[in-house]
């Protein structure tokens, strides 16, 4: 998958429907398949398991997550930061 | 409805299902937010808007505290709750929207 010149538009695509990791500012950690994501960086997440420190939550079905939070996007070696 | 192949970055009604699509489905039923400052609410969605600016009826909130014991360093966990008829939620605040949560 190369990152080279691609649209913002074109790497949203590419990670829908994938496992992702979804770091915010806090320390939280949810992690699910990604569902959906606008411009806003506001996101879905389905089947999402959220972490602080130890497990403490299970969601079942959409999560959502709003744009900025400070969120990370990480899929693989792919991240995108969210001021 | 999937007018465009692209998704396109200003949320109009030509773009794929996006996140504000799919908590339009949540209108009238009973949700889960979770807010900054460790506070959460479970109440019912009347209405939202593309800032998550929401009006919740029939809402419970738990405010989450922790104070620290100073001899045991035990950590005390506390949470306060009060109900709100109806709410006015501003958006800016707000970090996770969900269905009520099953504890697990």
């Amino acid at each position: 998958m190369s990152l080279r010149k691609q649209t913002p538009s074109d790497f949203l695509k590419q990670i829908i429907g994938r496992p992702v990791v979804v770091k915010l500012n806090s320390g939280v950690d949810y992690r699910g398949v990604l569902a959906c994501l606008d411009g806003y960086m506001n996101i879905a997440i389905e089947q999402t398991e959220e972490y602080v420190n130890g497990q403490l939550k299970n969601k079942y079905g959409d999560a959502f997550l709003r744009g900025n939070n400070d969120e990370y996007v990480n899929k693989q070696a792919h991240k995108i930061k969210n001021r | 409805r999937h007018g465009l192949d692209e998704i396109v970055l200003q949320p109009t009604t030509n773009t794929v299902e996006e996140p504000l699509d799919l908590i339009r489905l949540s209108l009238d039923e009973r949700i889960y937010v979770k807010m900054r400052n460790d506070r959460e609410l479970r109440g019912r969605l009347h209405a939202y808007d593309q800032h998550l600016n929401m009006i919740l009826g029939d809402v419970e909130e738990t405010v989450t505290t922790v104070e620290i014991d100073e001899e045991t360093y035990e950590e005390l966990y506390k949470s306060t709750k009060r109900n709100i008829p109806m709410l006015f939620v501003r958006g800016d605040g707000v970090v996770l929207v969900a269905p009520p949560l099953r504890v697990g």
